[in-house]
């Protein structure tokens, strides 16, 4: 049971059920303020280049980014493996919070479900673009065929990768739907507005919040979010593995599985902590979002910082141990030091160092150090990537081969248009979906009242 | 059919919990309750089960077998290939598929049992008894056909233990102007 006394209270403002609903849903119904329509513009002109660099690439080919016979892989690698990491953001929060029994997540989890559905799907574009001949990526299905038939290959990671990815964006994507299905009800009895009775209605899919449907319901809520657990670890691992099956040095090693999960939940508890801190701000949602609840997520940051930090020191390390000198090398000569020096440390001190701030309650507490904070980390998580992927490929065993790599206007076009799409899907999310879990807020407003102390004993515990 | 219910509205958790309690004690025979999130008490005391964790379970064995048969057929059977004398049947790395389909294998069979089973699905027109129980409202619903005790008993009863409204209705109508408050 939630203990109020102690931990304090999991939303401010002693709200009655119906304050509760009108205040989520205050945006909904609100006139749109000027400063959605000009960050909403800017978003599409974002969206607007990343299209044209995808017509460029479609129409003139691979050719059109700086990607060469060393370094095949480039950005498009580094933007996928750093939108599919923010994308596990939505089902950690949703589900390790939940088995953890984490009843201040029901204020978060929303914002964090949708961010990993737009940030799966901005994901899932680099490789679909990278194939090429786009038209033909259902040959990535494994489906008898006149092609021989040829099957696909089922040892290789990126067919892994392809199962994965797909599931994954379907399962959270479903997960976020049911959950907002009662919510959708609410508006529907609620509003006053003809139009949105009729499309919120729709899209309750007849929800009335009958018993019979409350039960089949937190059945549903448990398969997916036991299942979806595993998904979420499995698949980073498989993303991971895209690396660490291979033989190049820095990349061959084992562990990359683990590393990768942590990082991915990593940056994408830093992406939530970007999104909610404005939310606090631009939708005034304070009561809703405590600074308990940016207290609780700084906290997770800095030991999943010190996780991090461990992993490049045992990289390093194991480099060193291993006597490989290739390994040597890369870690040493190509990280650490040479030419990708800045890249390696800015990453090591945004991951590692600048999140250990966060042991002050000060800074924890302060709204604009912890916004700034979570943009570093944002970034430090895309430098490490960058680093991954670019010093690895770079320089490998023979140095007859060794190359630069430079990304086009077209590849930079391509990932500045999923930030646009990231940020225009954001926009919209804050527009016309209840920002937070309408129905989960009421259910823990009761901790807040005085009549929960009279309850008797054994009762009202669930999650 | 034009069934004529008795409704029975609470303001909050507890009172609906007690009153509840209350009347299953007493023998009603609760029609069905309505609630703006889910009571475990409630759904405890309603007699329904849900089985649906046990059939996910059953979905998930599908998957297993259908994804390692599938991948079985066409590695070995449908089309084998030869890797530098590497055997066809490369059965641990298909592990990987294996699990991530089978999770895909269970999400989309039980979305689609509880889209049946609860009648959830796009286009649905809800059947609303009280149009405030998606808000802050709890309804206990009664059908005047088959309520276990006397009408008279039961609204004393709810009044007694903090209802705010009790009301009668018919099945068909959805406003409620339409119904006697008692």
């Amino acid at each position: 049971m939630y203990k109020t006394d102690i931990r304090g209270k999991l939303i401010d403002g002693d709200k009655s059920l119906t304050q509760i609903s009108q205040d989520i849903l205050a945006p909904i119904d609100a006139k749109t303020p000027t400063w959605w329509y000009i960050a909403m513009a800017v978003s599409l002109m974002m969206f607007a280049w990343g299209a044209r660099s995808i017509y460029v690439t479609l129409t003139v080919g691979i050719g059109s980014w700086g990607q060469n016979n060393t370094v095949a892989w480039g950005w498009e690698i580094i933007n996928f493996v750093w939108w599919i990491g923010i994308g596990h953001a939505g089902t950690a929060f949703s589900i390790f919070l939940l088995i953890l029994r984490q009843k201040w997540r029901s204020s978060i989890n929303r914002a964090a479900e949708a961010m990993t559905v737009a940030a799966v799907i901005c994901a899932a574009l680099f490789p679909l673009i990278h194939m090429g001949r786009s038209w033909l990526f259902f040959w990535v299905f494994p489906y008898p065929n006149t092609r021989g038939p040829l099957w696909v290959n089922f040892n290789s990671p990126l067919f892994w990768d392809f199962v994965a990815v797909s599931t994954y964006l379907l399962i959270s994507a479903s997960f976020w739907y049911f959950g907002m299905v009662p919510d959708f009800a609410t508006i529907r009895d609620t509003t006053k507005s003809k139009i949105k009775r009729a499309v919120y209605g729709f899209f309750a899919f007849g929800w009335t919040g009958s018993s019979k449907e409350w039960l089949r319901y937190e059945g549903l809520a448990f398969v997916l979010g036991g299942i979806a657990a595993v998904l979420v670890v499995s698949v980073h691992s498989i993303v991971s593995t895209d690396f660490a099956a291979g033989i190049e040095p820095g990349w061959h090693s084992t562990i990359f599985p683990p590393f990768f999960v942590v990082g991915a939940i990593f940056s994408g508890f830093a992406m939530v902590l970007t999104l909610v801190t404005l939310m606090k701000k631009l939708y005034k949602m304070d009561d809703f979002i405590t600074a308990n609840h940016v207290d609780a997520v700084c906290r997770i940051l800095v030991f999943i910082s010190l996780i991090m930090g461990t992993a490049y020191i045992t990289e390093i390390f194991i480099a060193w141990y291993s006597g490989s000198e290739y390994e040597v090398f890369t870690f040493f000569r190509n990280r650490i030091t040479g030419e990708y020096a800045y890249q390696f440390w800015f990453m090591f001190i945004f991951n590692a160092l600048l999140p250990q701030l966060f042991w002050s309650k000060k800074v924890r507490h302060n709204i604009w150090i912890v916004f700034a904070i979570s943009i570093c980390i944002n970034i430090g998580m895309w430098l490490e990537r960058y680093i991954i992927i670019v010093t690895s490929l770079t320089k490998d065993f023979l140095p007859a081969n060794w190359a630069e790599y430079h990304p086009t206007m077209v590849e930079i076009g391509f990932y500045v248009g999923t930030i646009g799409m990231f940020s225009a899907a954001v926009l919209l999310f804050f527009k016309y979906i209840p920002q937070i879990a309408i129905h989960e807020v009421k259910m823990i407003s009761k901790y807040n009242t005085q009549q929960f102390d009279h309850l008797k004993p054994g009762h009202h515990d669930y999650e | 059919m034009n069934e004529k219910y008795l409704v029975g509205v609470f303001d909050d958790e507890h009172t609906l919990v007690d009153a509840f309690e209350k009347a299953i004690e007493k023998g009603v025979v609760i029609e069905e309750v309505y609630t703006p999130y889910p009571i475990h008490e409630i759904l405890q005391g309603m007699k329904t089960r849900t089985h649906i964790t046990h059939a996910a379970f059953f979905y998930g064995l599908l998957g297993v077998i259908l994804l390692h048969g599938g991948m079985y057929y066409a590695a070995v059977l449908s089309w084998p290939m030869q890797f530098g004398g590497k055997p066809s049947n490369t059965f641990p790395s298909f592990i990987v598929v294996a699990i991530v389909g089978t999770i895909l294998t269970i999400t989309l069979l039980t979305l689609l049992t509880f889209s049946v089973r609860s009648k959830i699905y796009p286009g649905r027109k809800a059947k609303i008894i009280d149009i405030r129980a998606t808000d802050d409202k709890f309804i206990i619903l009664l059908n005047q056909d088959n309520m276990g005790i006397e009408k008279d008993a039961i609204i004393k009863l709810f009044r007694s233990n903090g209802a705010s409204e009790v009301y009668e209705k018919d099945a068909n109508t959805t406003d409620k102007q339409l119904s006697n408050e008692l």
